[in-house]
């Protein structure tokens, strides 16, 4: 991973946050990387029962049992076999530990917020209130996701409603 | 200072509340009919240190709330009116008022309450009950009790800069707290830096340093006796005792200046006064001002140490000091450099055989043995620390990952030749030896004696059977048994209604109890074992017992089904039904038939079980079983499939290889298992948990009957695996609660293994049915 733009943009007067971009089939997401706790690869995991699909089970992660995400059948990417190269990302979020696999990690990007354009309503069709806007990084489109936004959504049902409210 | 306020409020919290408790402690032992005067003037001393304490920090309304408490107190230990039962009533309340007081300020508010000033005018009635009596009388009654005659003077010399004040205080507000005490005489400059104050009182000494305790160290302040001529009892007191003979011919006050001036720094021996002497007077016979030390090591020392309260050092306590003069003159033949402390002193022993060439001393304190109270303190202070929770439970995480680790190790390693890898074999057995003692040593840091429970029943017996005009006495055994934190906090509650239930519902009426041939007292019983991976809590009443025809009746008319002649235990557990009480009236006691339920729903929340054995007449025995600990669970490890589970030891009642005739269905879907006579629900792992694992054929699994709040069930899986002892882990942490998994554990091989809740599981079959 290249770490070293962060130190160049650093020095810029605008605020700049730098995100975390992987690949889930064809799209690019991009994440806030102060909420990445660290990545690593995939590992068998403990299914949970009645749970939904897109979550695949728990690992033990030097003893914190961390449940394990699948980000493509939360998006309804389509299923692909995990390889050697398949991903999880551990992600630090409203106090929790979750993990989400993803295709691969590609970059760290740094982008002042002028960068990030605001992403069209799509209506009914999808929710897109965990996406926080599109940008484009060499001719790409990447999908800015507000991850801690998506991850205690009641959607993904990680947290229980309960401990949603008093957060 | 701020910082240092808080400190020393802190210091007052920490030392009242333990004055409470064992104020509490003390009433709850006392004897009405024949008091022990060392009890009540432990009482008195209790009240004394707490009012001492609230004065110098301006509490003034726990202060008040004592003084009326100590006026009282202070007749009975003085013999001026007898204890009754209504007053040591009054006291425990008194009691109670002054830890709602505490803890008002403790959060810095002030306890307003009508309660106070209800219990202070029933303690000032009882008190001016009290018949003066003669001078003389009272006289007569005092020499039995250790504490010095009536208006004695003390010298108490500090060094004001000694003294840490709170703001707003000075020493006039010190000065006014000790005025409590008597009549207090400054002898010193008002602004002198050293203070020598008089004190004529007829408070005993340790209450002069509980007062001072509060400022500043004690070791910085000298008390000790002033003139004996005003003190006409001292020379008798003094051949009563001979092991305070020789101090008592002590003429005059006029060397403690002189000492004092000459050196403050006698640091362990100021707790008893007039030690200052002895210690001047030995290293001017030595002409070493360094060989105070020698005081430290002396020969005998260590005797006095382990008899006496801690702190006294010494020359504290008295009582061994004759013991010590023996021991030191024995040894001072050995030693002859460096003990002329007990050199000179060994001539002074016979209490009429005063040397000239001896330099006047101050008496010794007249020092009651140290009370129980105060050892119970000392020892807690001495050795043991204060760690928060949080640490420790950090401590057994980590341990807790350690045993993980080893488990994995060993794992990678069975695959090796155990001949050409001796070493690591041996290094494995070690480091697992290791690992698991520590990890034993780690939880006993969350042990607490179950006592700490235990010892809030007596209180409770005894106001809950005051109020229902019931004798009831109540014994405790095992206090010592040890469980987690953790599980005591959460052990309270449940007893509580246990044992309310039983001297409500239990033991009878007194009458009653005499005319069906049984003591007039009832007994409850609570004991304490550990049995097995388990910890036992009885409680057991010796009362009417449960009533079979008057529960039938009662489930019957509150349409719980039951079986045509159940059996006893299927009857007993009823009262765990929700709403379910037999009670003809609901008192403010019990009768709601709201806490059985709730006992049974605690005691299981915390992986544990509550059994009942009753006899109709002879009395009811509540049994509750509970793990060592909340953090660690025996389990049996099952497979299903792929799938590794842990089921909880305590819910299993047996395994069975079934045979295709025992799984039968009801209108061809209800599936049920026969076990032994029984037709028990079948649970179906596999289904209930959706599982993707290729279906086995019935009979070659295994059948498990489990033990759940929804009655037995049948659990069928593929293979039982192993017993383990797992680390709980909770999946709430980063995750939500399962239904039917009540946490996670991780296995040898770092997998996750999940824990199966057997409730929870019988209702979600239900459901999948």
């Amino acid at each position: 991973m290249n770490y070293d733009r962060a130190e160049r943009t650093v020095t810029t007067t605008e605020v700049t946050k730098e995100y975390l971009t992987f690949t889930l089939g064809d799209e690019e997401y991009g994440i806030d990387i102060l909420k990445v706790q660290e990545i690593r690869g995939y590992d068998a995991v403990t299914r949970i029962a009645n749970a939904p699909s897109f979550i695949k089970g728990v690992i033990n992660m030097r003893g914190i049992i961390v449940p394990i995400l699948d980000m493509r059948l939360k998006f309804n990417l389509g299923q692909v076999e995990y390889n050697e190269f398949t991903v999880v990302i551990i992600l630090n979020v409203a106090e929790r530990v979750v993990g989400i696999v993803v295709d691969g990690v590609s970059d760290v990007i740094a982008l002042k917020r002028s960068q990030i354009r605001p992403a069209p309503e799509f209506g009914a069709l999808m929710d897109t209130a965990y996406i926080d806007g599109l940008t484009t990084l060499e001719q790409r489109m990447v999908i800015m996701v507000d991850i801690e936004k998506l991850i205690t959504s009641s959607e993904m049902g990680l947290v229980e409603p309960a401990r949603l409210e008093n957060a | 200072m701020t910082i240092d306020m808080t400190r020393f409020y802190q210091v007052f919290f920490d030392e009242a509340g333990e004055h409470l408790a064992a104020m509490e402690d003390l009433l709850l032992e006392l004897d009405v009919s024949a008091p022990d005067l060392e009890t009540l003037n432990a009482i008195f001393r209790a009240a004394h240190s707490i009012k001492g304490g609230a004065g110098t920090f301006g509490f003034n309304d726990m202060a008040e709330v004592t003084h009326v408490l100590e006026t009282l107190l202070d007749c009975l230990r003085k013999q001026e009116l007898q204890p009754t039962i209504e007053m040591v009533d009054t006291f425990l309340r008194a009691g109670d008022v002054l830890k709602a007081q505490l803890a008002a300020h403790q959060e810095g508010r002030e306890y307003a309450d009508d309660r106070i000033a209800e219990v202070c005018a029933h303690l000032e009635q009882l008190s001016t009950l009290a018949p003066t009596p003669p001078a003389n009388h009272r006289f007569a009654l005092a020499p039995q009790v250790h504490t010095p005659p009536p208006s004695v003077r003390w010298h108490i010399s500090f060094r004001a800069d000694a003294i840490d004040f709170q703001p707003g205080a000075d020493l006039a507000a010190l000065r006014d707290v000790l005025a409590e005490l008597g009549q207090v005489d400054w002898l010193s400059a008002d602004d002198a830096e050293l203070c020598v104050w008089r004190l004529t009182t007829n408070a005993g000494q340790e209450a002069i340093i509980e007062t001072f305790a509060f400022v500043c160290d004690p070791a910085c302040l000298t008390i000790s006796f002033d003139d004996g001529a005003l003190h006409p009892s001292a020379h008798q007191t003094a051949q009563e005792d001979p092991g305070f003979g020789f101090f008592t011919d002590a003429p005059g006050s006029d060397h403690l200046k002189q000492v004092l001036e000459d050196e403050a720094g006698f640091g362990f021996f100021a707790d008893a006064p007039g030690t200052a002497y002895l210690a001047q007077h030995a290293a001017d016979a030595e002409e070493d001002a360094a060989g105070f030390g020698f005081f430290a090591g002396a020969p005998g020392s260590e005797q006095v140490s382990d008899q006496e309260h801690h702190g006294y050092g010494l020359f504290g306590g008295s009582p061994g000091m004759a013991t010590v003069a023996a021991i030191a003159q024995q040894e001072r033949t050995e030693n002859a450099q460096g003990y002329g402390f007990f050199e000179r002193r060994q001539p002074l022993v016979p209490t009429d055989a005063v040397p000239a060439a001896a330099p006047p001393v101050a008496p010794a304190p007249v020092r009651p043995a140290a009370t129980a109270a105060d050892a119970k303190r000392a020892a807690p202070a001495d050795t043991s620390i204060r760690v928060s929770v949080e640490k420790v439970d950090q401590l057994i995480n980590l341990v807790g990952e350690l045993v993980i680790t080893h488990a994995m190790l060993a794992e990678s390693a069975s695959g090796l030749e155990p001949l050409a890898h001796e070493q690591i074999f041996d290094g494995l057995a070690n480091l697992e030896r290791n690992s698991r003692d520590l990890q034993q040593a780690v939880m006993s840091i969350r042990m607490l004696p179950i006592s700490f429970v235990f010892n809030r029943f007596p209180r409770v017996v005894r106001d809950t059977a005051a109020k229902l005009g019931k004798q009831v006495t109540l014994k405790l055994l095992g206090e010592d048994t040890e469980l987690d934190k953790g599980l005591i906090e959460r052990l309270a509650d449940p007893l509580n209604h246990l044992v309310r239930n039983s001297i409500d519902h239990g033991i009878e009426q007194p009458e009653q109890r005499v005319a069906s041939g049984k003591p007039e007292m009832g007994e409850i019983t609570l004991r304490a074992s550990h049995q097995g991976g388990s910890v036992v809590v009885e409680v057991r009443d010796d009362g009417a017992g449960l009533n079979r025809e008057k529960l039938l009746a009662k489930a019957a008319q509150q349409g719980i089904a039951l079986p045509d002649n159940p059996a006893d235990k299927d009857v007993w557990q009823l009262i765990f039904h929700a709403g379910f009480s037999t009670a003809d009236k609901v008192t403010d006691i019990s009768g709601r038939g709201v806490g059985m339920d709730v006992v049974r729903r605690n005691i299981e929340a915390m992986n544990g079980r509550v059994d009942i054995d009753s006899e109709p007449g002879h009395g009811t025995r509540i049994t509750i079983r509970l793990p060592l600990t909340l953090a660690i669970l025996d389990g049996l490890s099952v497979r299903m499939g792929n799938e590794m589970f842990i089921l909880p030891l305590t819910a299993i009642q047996e395994s069975i290889q079934p045979t295709r005739d025992q799984f039968m269905t009801v209108a061809g879907k209800g599936r049920l298992a026969r076990v032994n006579g029984d037709y028990l629900p079948l649970v179906i792992l596999r289904e209930v948990f959706a599982l993707d694992a290729p279906p086995v054929r019935d009979e070659d699994g295994i059948l498990v009957v489990v033990d759940t709040t929804e009655g037995r069930i049948a659990l069928l899986i593929d293979e039982l695996v192993a017993q383990h002892q797992v680390v709980i882990k909770s999946l709430e942490t980063n995750y939500r609660k399962v239904e039917g998994i009540s946490g996670a554990t991780i296995m040898g091989d770092g997998r996750v293994a999940l824990i199966l809740d057997v409730d929870a599981l019988a209702r979600l079959n239900r459901r999948v049915e």
